[in-house]
């Protein structure tokens, strides 16, 4: 039982950095019907950042919790911005190609970044200084780290923020709108460009925010994270239905219990096996995601 | 046979005239390819050796993504699988390298099913993360199994023999590679001009329309993962034997992309594309050896700019051109061909029906779409040889009808019968052709980057679904083919554009052709969806003086219309729809004149519109 | 006082010309009515106007302003309001978030758009008793209410409706040319595509109609509405086409 727990909780928090990422894919999705295959490696270069200012202010002997707010804003302003360079440059003038070009355009940029950290970080783990304490509570047998409720805690904080952005605001509702029907929207008087742009943001924000998490929760980053962590977020932004932002969030939770799970009564080798598995099943049977699909086709 | 002779001459088999060129190049690149190890040193010879398996995996998955369209991102799984079935039979079975490739392809053909499966329903965007996902999962799978040798992999595997001599050094695995490399040119050519290339085209270009010709879109779409899988499966096993030593890194995600590359850079869907895109991606960086470690990094920038600039890829495939005829028709032909078309249609599979038999039963049809209630109750019976014309204001449901006898829509209750005996619910499109229903769209549906007469040779696509027959999907365009579709081309007037392509056509053309395509099917009832839409009072005319004839050469002619001149021009008897319902049926007479029709076409009097009292909803 | 003016409109689709040549205009104030069988070109016309979709050649001015090649959301921002064919109202939104987004260019003004809001309601009854629903919800008459309610919440000058009577009931019909006739008596011209040839008619000042990317005729409505052509367009072509079934 207390193994079982102690997954349990292993599972919440990696399931909050995928959930995190899961809503980017989404949200993405639902506004220009793309795979981002660049938003991993988004989250990738997030990660860097941090582990560039977390160095940096380390060796000057900063206070610990101005190191990590620091590390969390440096890696997602840069992100954020990245994610609309990306859009402008590499996406924005395909949205009228077919969709087999702007899938490759995404993979090409995702390539690029994963090259361009492996040149500049090299191809080995780059360690993110120990700087967050271990401290936490035991319960049934089962332990929770202070950091692991506080990240888990900061993520659905995160969530909750785009929640409210996404219904409360005028802009959040146009992204909807726009997700639901594009002419529609743009009979409404929406920019629809810059809205597209909007939701970019967003998304590789809170993909910096979880990569930076993830730097300072697991210490090892590499190059090639972003591939891993985008594919296990894609198939929890997929089995929560693709443009249904509540359900990437209950997904990613889902996929990291999944993932949880797998490592401790299986083995971590065969984990992503099982995720993709259990991505394909539900497509077999649900071709439109667990909770549905929450973007309009046309008849 | 004079006759026969004949025939060539009107439709020549292969265009002769632009194989001089062609063939020089083609003989001059043979040449340098065979001649290339007394060139090259030992090391370029081992490039060399790579670019040939690439081309090789690059022809397979040109295949699945060129030909059929299907975007698969774990093609490196088969690649696996072939390498991984080989060395385990020569290891553990001590089969040779040569006995070992039935296994390995086979195992490779199963594995396409298997992975093909799961995609059929999925829009390309899923397509492309499941097949990902079993590219990840074949890999994982041969690292931890201790079968396959684990993280290690497999080790010690003995090299191909060829008459008794070892292949070993890079000179001898570099023939053997042009010799895969050809079986790999020679099959994937073949598929291009068989049938199934067409098949796969049509559904490329459009699957709605693919499956209303007849095509089958389900086995279709598998055999394209089967038969890249079986390409992939002899470029894994020529790997096996360069090394002696296979392991699960050469199979991942990042070799899946590799090979995506090549097909995309070397141009989607042609051949002599697979081999320039596997020169650029593998030989170039090579060459440029000095920023070996910037290779990836400017491969990916490239790509992101080669879709901006040239998505097309730099030796994309010639449009259309399989197995279509090129000369237009002789004059003293031409009358010849004209005066059969005017003949009754070869009999259909069922046997031609009783002119004013019951040929087709709709009875109490209904469907809604979200509350809307699209077709309410609808109930009518089409009779062999007649033209019965469906008539009704904008959303009245006529669509929805057509589609619900199709087999586009199920509908939510009722039944539709074939002469009154067989259901067509529940029967996919495809079988639904082959029963004898053949339909056009509204706004025409065509194959635009086929020509005219590839797009008329996908009408008989209902009846070539067969895998191993003569007259099915792995055949190659018989001249009985071309002789059916010139009759029908001539029959709609379109012999002589037979090579133009479908998207620059007129719109009367189109209709036409998209009438040619539909009636190749041998059709017992053809379902027109409003044909003269955007017509102009000309190919208005033309197009009734069409439809006559159709009814003339047997054909039972149902048809959606809104414009009132043809239908009273052209029917025998009409029925009028409104808001899903029948309001009306009858000769056309009679129903021009029904005050009910009236009312329903330019809307209804004010005082009419009190009577119903009350209630809104719809 | 031109309010709208087409001149010499050509739009394709692809290779095919949708409009070949349409000119027409609208006045201040005025309903015009734009008929024409199925594919004669009508949805594409409004398309071009509100800039969905661009024209080969050809002007469109709004206002004494060039909006050609503008882009869609800025003529949506200089007063032209277009209901698409359909109502394509947002389904999972609500009724009182679809006018929302009907009152995004003032969405910076709450008083304003509170203010919009409740003259639809007045216009609409219906909607007030449904603001909170999802507009997934409502009957084919109340969503077309809400999609002609979204698009007054921007206060357009001219409103270009797309078939409005598709689909609805009699009764509904009848509600909808009321609307209109109420929309015009505020001051916004009306543009309006409709298969309903003589609800239309009864409604416009002027009419044309469109036949095969052509217009063909156009005049005051009331002459329109007693031509025979147009009874022809609609129930029957010339003698010579009715040939007798064999």
């Amino acid at each position: 039982m207390s193994a079982f727990l102690q997954y349990v909780v292993n599972g919440l928090t990696s399931g909050a950095f995928i959930a995190l990422v899961a809503l980017g894919y989404t949200m993405i999705y639902g506004v220009i019907r793309l795979i981002n295959f660049a938003h991993g490696d988004v989250l990738m270069v997030g990660s860097f950042i941090g582990y560039e200012v977390v160095v940096t202010l380390v060796a000057q002997h900063w206070p610990i919790a101005l190191i990590v707010l620091l590390a969390l804003l440096a890696g997602m302003a840069f992100t954020g911005g990245l994610g609309m360079l990306i859009e402008r440059v590499a996406y924005q003038p395909l949205l009228n190609s077919s969709r087999l070009a702007i899938l490759i355009s995404a993979l090409g940029v995702s390539l690029a970044l994963e090259q361009g950290a492996q040149l500049i970080f090299g191809a080995g783990y780059s360690a993110y200084p120990n700087v967050l304490s271990s401290a936490g509570f035991t319960f049934a047998g089962a332990r929770a780290s202070y950091v692991q409720v506080g990240m888990i805690v900061l993520s659905l904080l995160l969530m909750l923020g785009l929640y409210l952005f996404v219904h409360k605001t005028m802009a959040g509702t146009a992204m909807r709108a726009l997700a639901m029907d594009k002419d529609a929207a743009t009979l409404m008087g929406i920019n629809v460009p810059r809205t597209i742009l909007l939701t970019f943001m967003l998304g590789s924000v809170l993909a910096g925010a979880s990569g930076v998490m993830q730097g300072l929760y697991y210490t090892e980053i590499n190059f090639f994270m972003g591939f891993l962590i985008g594919l296990r977020a894609f198939t929890a932004a997929v089995l929560g239905g693709i443009g249904n932002i509540p359900g990437a969030m209950v997904a990613g939770f889902l996929i990291g219990l999944i993932g949880s799970f797998s490592d401790g009564y299986i083995s971590s080798e065969w984990s992503d096996a099982i995720i993709f598995a259990v991505l394909i099943a539900v497509l077999v049977f649900k071709p439109t995601g667990l909770f549905g699909e929450r973007v309009a086709e046309r008849v | 046979m004079a006759g026969v002779d004949r025939l060539r001459r009107v439709i020549p088999r292969s265009p002769r005239a632009r194989l001089g060129a062609q063939g020089g190049l083609t003989v001059t690149a043979a040449a340098v390819a065979l001649l290339l190890p007394l060139m090259l040193s030992t090391y370029s010879m081992s490039v060399a050796v790579t670019v040939v398996m690439y081309a090789i995996l690059g022809l397979g998955l040109n295949v699945v993504v060129g030909y059929a369209g299907l975007l698969d991102l774990g093609y490196a799984a088969f690649f696996a699988i072939g390498a991984y079935t080989s060395s385990l039979l020569q290891l553990d079975a001590h089969l040779s390298f040569w006995e070992t490739l039935p296994a390995a392809v086979a195992a490779a053909a199963v594995s396409g099913c298997i992975i093909g499966y799961p995609t059929l329903r999925l829009r390309s965007d899923y397509l492309a993360i499941v097949t990902l996902g079993f590219g990840e999962i074949v890999r994982i799978t041969v690292t931890n199994l201790s079968v396959t040798g684990g993280a290690n992999g497999l080790y010690g595997i003995p090299p191909a023999t060829v008459f008794g001599t070892s292949i070993v050094s890079e000179s001898g695995l570099y023939y053997l590679g042009l010799f895969f490399l050809l079986i790999a040119i020679v099959f994937t050519g073949l598929l291009s001009r068989s049938r199934l290339g067409r098949a796969w085209r049509t559904l490329r270009e459009d699957e709605t329309a693919s499956e209303a010709v007849g095509v089958p879109a389900t086995k279709v779409k598998l055999l394209a993962y089967v038969m890249g899988a079986m390409v992939g499966a002899l470029a894994g096993m020529y790997f096996s034997s360069q090394f002696g030593t296979i392991d699960p890194t050469t199979f991942t995600f990042t070799t899946s992309v590799t090979i995506l590359l090549v097909v995309i850079v070397g141009g989607m869907g042609s051949i002599p594309g697979m081999i320039l895109g596997a020169l650029v991606v593998i030989a170039l960086p090579e060459a440029l050896r000095p920023i070996s470690s910037y290779r990836l990094l400017i491969f990916a920038l490239g790509l992101v700019l080669l879709m901006l600039v040239r998505p097309q890829g730099l030796w994309p495939a010639r449009r259309s051109r399989q197995g279509s005829f090129t000369a237009p028709l002789a004059p003293r032909e031409a009358t010849a061909t004209t005066a059969t078309a005017g003949e009754a249609t070869e009999a259909p599979a069922a046997g031609r029906p009783e002119p004013g038999s019951l040929l087709l039963r709709v009875s109490g049809l209904r469907h809604s779409f979200g509350g809307v209630i699209a077709v309410n109750d609808v109930s009518f019976d089409l009779h062999a040889g007649e033209i019965l014309s469906i008539i009704g204001p904008n959303g009245a449901g006529k669509t929805t009808v057509f589609n619900c006898i199709t087999g586009m829509v199920t509908p939510q209750r009722g039944e539709v019968s074939l002469r009154g005996e067989r259901s067509l619910l529940k029967v996919k499109p495809h079988k639904i052709v082959s029963l004898g229903l053949a339909r056009t769209f509204q706004g025409v549906r065509l194959f635009e980057g086929l020509d005219v007469a590839d797009n008329c040779l996908a009408g008989l696509s209902a009846h070539q679904g067969r895998l191993v027959s003569r007259h099915g999907l792995l055949g190659r365009t018989s001249a009985q083919d071309r002789r059916e579709a010139l009759r029908w081309l001539t029959f709609v007037g379109l012999a002589g554009k037979a090579h133009v392509l479908a998207s620059e056509l007129s719109y009367g053309d189109r209709r036409r052709l998209e009438i040619a395509r539909s009636l190749m099917s041998r059709p017992l009832a053809l379902l027109l969806d409003e044909p003269a839409a955007g017509t102009n009072p000309t190919e208005k005319r033309e197009l009734m003086g069409l439809v006559r004839q159709v009814r003339n050469s047997g054909v039972t002619v149902l048809l959606i219309e809104h414009d009132m001149g043809v239908v009273m021009g052209l029917s025998d008897r009409v029925i009028v729809l409104d808001q899903g319902a029948v309001i009306a049926e009858g000769p056309p007479r009679q129903i021009r004149s029904d005050p009910r029709v009236i009312d329903a076409y330019l809307g209804r009097e004010d005082h009419e519109a009190t009577e119903a009292v009350g209630e809104v909803s719809e | 006082m031109k309010l709208l003016t087409v001149a010499d409109m050509h739009t394709y689709y692809g290779h095919i010309a949708a409009l070949r040549g349409v000119s027409l205009h609208v006045n201040e104030g005025e309903i015009v009515a734009l008929l024409g069988s199925n594919g004669a070109g009508k949805t594409t016309m409004l398309r071009t106007i509100s800039g969905l979709q661009r024209p080969r050649s050809g002007t469109v001015s709004f206002g004494g302003a060039d909006i050609t090649r503008a882009r869609p959301y800025d003529i949506v921002a200089k007063g032209l309001g277009h209901v698409p064919e359909g109502r394509r109202i947002f389904a999972a939104l609500t009724v009182e978030e679809n006018l929302s987004l009907g009152g995004y260019l003032a969405r910076r003004d709450h008083t304003i758009v509170a203010e919009r809001k409740q003259r639809v309601f007045d216009l609409f009854p219906r909607l007030a008793e449904r603001r909170g629903q999802l507009g997934g919800l409502l009957s084919g008459g109340e969503q077309q209410m809400l999609a002609v309610g979204r698009a007054l919440m921007n206060e357009p000058r001219l409103l270009a409706l797309d078939e409005p009577s598709l689909g609805l009931s009699p009764v509904m019909v009848k509600t909808v040319g009321e609307v209109i006739r109420r929309i015009r008596g505020s001051g916004t011209a009306i543009l309006m595509v409709e298969q309903n040839a003589r609800q239309a008619l009864a409604l416009a000042d002027r009419a044309y109609v469109l036949e095969t990317g052509r217009i063909v005729l156009d005049g005051p409505a009331a002459n329109l509405a007693r031509d025979p052509r147009v009874q022809n367009a609609y129930l029957g072509g010339s003698a010579e086409e009715a040939a007798p079934s064999p």
